[in-house]
């Protein structure tokens, strides 16, 4: 393997093409990471940067309130966001894909109509849905009671046992879009010869999906799981728009960014800079770690399977 | 920090470019043609940010007024989004693109700016700060040095509002004692009227309504003082009695009350489906905006019997203030400008235009109802207690009594609990006493 000769530029003009792509990406990308990393390594007075304390800001994170039971909690909400969105999201995304897929003219207008809540501000879309929902005004109680359901409707957003799902659930009305977009791509991408001698084999519907396109999909799935998974890490607007910054009802919805958002400008600490910033720091260690995991899991099952 | 610089400079120029874009109209002057009219000397911009979007038409014209009187000086006003704003300062003060003046926050949210050596101590340039009440100039010092850092530009005040319409329905009159509380709660009550419209999905919401049906249960600023000597702390019986009262008023709140944003609150209390509505001074121009019609009273809760106080209060704080860049190019035209922003003349134009209390020495208030809320927190003042002395660290008090309420309400802790839940998470920065 002898990169060099297959290259289709020799490696100066190749790197001098490169320039300008990797200054942006040092000054907007790597810059700001390396000036998180510093700012997390010190302790701040207000704006100004005091003493150098190494990792005390991160040990100040694990160990002392209320950041000792926020990160948790606020992990463990970002993780359940993330196991909903794949249940929920990403399934319905795929099935709804699957279904338009030998749908010639619909598949179009249904994909445009599943994408619309894509081009509305998530924080709208939050907003939105707090009105739908409130108990008092909202429709959606309203609804259920006029068909009789009175036992289901209840204060959704009001009930710690039912925030989160709200916000599993909203978020997957905005985004169902994506999945179903993708999986729509990456199917017309498969060779129909391959499900027709399936077929010609006897395979049943269901087999040819379980046993045929599924395995065939698992790349694509692979990069849709790790993706879902970092817009659940990062999820904000819809958990502000529907819990506010504390994460209400008391904390049920709070999150990483959230957590982030009140130690970085809501709190009066002295040392907010360094704290916030050490959250900063360790969601991304997570996003990246877990992400990496992931993709090394995903291809280890894709080889499997191929 | 260089993409929150650029970031930052993104949003002011947009800003910058957008007002721009508006200035020019028939009626309003556009900025800097003032300038060099009847000045002799050289004319200077100076630069006020703001975090009050709405506002900006109302501020030019305030700021006409400055500009008339002194020729050589113009005023480029400057409003952020509120959300964005403390980022967009913080950066702006550290760098070179800052305001000569700002509108900062109070009280715990002032701190960063203050550390940061980002503002300067104003009692030796604007020597009108004497005359000022110390509880509002608590709202701008430096929690490390005592001095003051900003020109105290609002306060609020924290009452029950009234529609006096409902209560004439009824038969009732504003409470003199708890007795007489409880019972038009109950009368409402059995009307089918909700009593109070209160949301508590929103934390913030929570401790204004604890302070505004109970501080003079717990003992106002009596408590706040016993806190500061650390004669007591958040469990004392007489706080977890406040919070226990709470409790017990829920059932005069709407069904789910957790579930109910402070926004379905506000619309019920202005669609007239609920007689009372505890808030702040700020709800006013809301309420007589969304509903003209509204006939409004207010009234201080009477302490319920064995409170720690024996007359009604009203829980009030400063809410911003204007504060003096360290950096400004211009020191001697800022000090002017920012001495204006401390005369009876601004404070009475911010009660006039824009509706807020100035608490400026001197100001008088046109609608009834606002100099009404003023003379009862005269009268008897009492701190917003958490948000006062309780947001200089994290987590915040306002957050922690938002997280502790909502747990009462839905039954997953008693008075005690929830009072247990602030004392610790405050312990977390903030030993009584000191």
């Amino acid at each position: 393997m002898n990169r060099r000769r297959t290259a289709a530029l020799p490696t100066p003009v190749a790197l001098l093409f490169l320039l300008p792509a990797a200054a942006l990406f040092a000054v907007f990308v790597l810059y700001p990471m390396a000036t998180a990393l510093t700012y997390s390594l010190f302790s701040w007075r207000g704006t100004a940067q005091d003493a150098f304390v190494g990792p005390a800001n991160f040990v100040a994170l694990f160990t002392t309130e209320p950041y000792a039971t926020q990160l948790p909690r606020a992990f463990g909400h970002n993780a359940l966001l993330f196991a909903g969105a794949m249940v929920v999201q990403n399934s319905v995304g795929l099935l709804l894909a699957y279904a338009l897929h030998h749908r010639g003219r619909l598949r179009r207008l249904f994909q445009v109509l599943y994408t619309m809540p894509y081009l509305v501000s998530p924080l709208v879309v939050g907003y939105l849905w707090s009105l739908l929902l409130s108990p008092l005004f909202g429709p959606v109680n309203a609804a259920l009671r006029a068909v009789g359901l009175d036992a289901v409707a209840r204060p959704w957003l009001g009930d710690p046992d039912t925030a989160l799902w709200v916000v599993v659930l909203v978020t997957a009305w905005q985004w169902v879009g994506f999945p179903l977009l993708v999986y729509g791509a990456a199917l017309g991408a498969l060779d129909p010869a391959i499900e027709e001698a399936a077929m010609l084999d006897g395979a049943s519907s269901r087999q040819r999906f379980w046993h045929v396109t599924l395995p065939l999909l698992m790349p694509v799935i692979g990069t849709v799981s790790v993706l879902t998974f970092i817009f659940s890490m990062e999820a904000f607007p819809i958990p502000y728009a529907l819990g506010g910054s504390s994460g209400s009802p008391a904390g049920a919805t709070d999150v990483m960014s959230l957590l982030f958002y009140r130690t970085a400008f809501h709190s009066g600490a002295s040392n907010a800079i360094g704290i916030s910033s050490a959250v900063a720091i360790v969601l991304f260690v997570v996003i990246v770690g877990i992400s990496v995991l992931f993709t090394q899991w995903f291809r280890r099952v894709e080889r499997r399977l191929t | 920090m260089s993409r929150r610089k650029t970031l930052a400079t993104a949003s002011a120029v947009l800003v910058a470019l957008t007002l721009g874009a508006c200035a020019p109209s028939a009626d309003s002057p556009e900025p800097g043609a003032a300038a060099g009219e009847g000045c002799d000397g050289d004319a200077v911009a100076l630069d006020v940010w703001s975090w009050r979007t709405e506002d900006v038409k109302t501020y030019e014209q305030i700021f006409d007024v400055f500009e008339q009187a002194n020729p050589c000086i113009t005023v480029n006003f400057q409003a952020h989004l509120n959300t964005e704003y403390d980022q967009i300062l913080r950066t702006g003060l550290t760098g070179s693109d800052g305001p000569d003046i700002a509108q900062v926050r109070s009280y715990g949210l002032l701190q960063p700016l203050v550390e940061g050596g980002n503002l300067q101590a104003l009692e030796d340039v604007v020597p009108a700060l004497a005359d000022f009440d110390d509880a509002t100039l608590d709202g701008s010092r430096g929690r490390e040095d005592g001095a003051v850092y900003g020109v105290p530009l609002a306060s609020q005040t924290i009452q029950v509002y009234y529609n006096t319409a409902i209560f004439e329905e009824h038969g009732l009159e504003e409470p003199e004692t708890w007795d007489d509380f409880i019972a038009l709660n109950d009368t409402l009550l059995e009307h089918d009227v909700t009593p109070l419209a209160v949301g508590a999905r929103n934390g913030w919401f929570v401790p204004t309504v604890h302070d505004a049906l109970t501080a003079a249960q717990y003992g106002g600023a009596d408590f706040q003082q016993a806190l500061r000597d650390g004669a007591t702390d958040f469990t004392d019986p007489a706080y977890v009695d406040s919070i226990q009262t709470l409790k017990d008023l829920q059932q005069y709140m709407p069904d789910d009350v957790t579930g109910v944003p402070y926004t379905d609150a506000q619309v019920l209390f202005t669609s007239e489906q609920a007689a009372m509505f505890a808030g702040g001074s700020y709800e006013l121009a809301f309420f007589q905006d969304a509903n003209p019609d509204l006939d409004l009273g207010v009234f201080q809760v009477p302490p319920p019997p064995g409170s720690a106080l024996d007359h009604p209060v009203s829980a009030g704080y400063a809410d911003g203030s204007w504060g003096l860049s360290a950096t400004t190019e211009h020191p001697e035209e800022a000090e002017t400008l920012l001495n204006w922003l401390a005369t009876p003349e601004f404070g009475q134009l911010v009660a006039d235009e824009l509706k807020q209390f100035s608490p400026i020495p001197g100001v008088e208030f046109s609608d009834p109802l606002q100099q009404e809320m003023w003379d009862l927190y005269q009268e008897n003042p009492a701190p917003y207690l958490l948000l006062v002395d309780y947001r200089y660290g994290d987590p915040v008090g306002t957050d922690l009594m938002g997280e502790a309420g909502q747990k009462l309400f839905l039954g997953d802790t008693d008075a005690a609990g929830a009072a247990a839940v602030i004392q610790d998470g405050l312990s977390a920065w903030w030993t009584p006493g000191e």
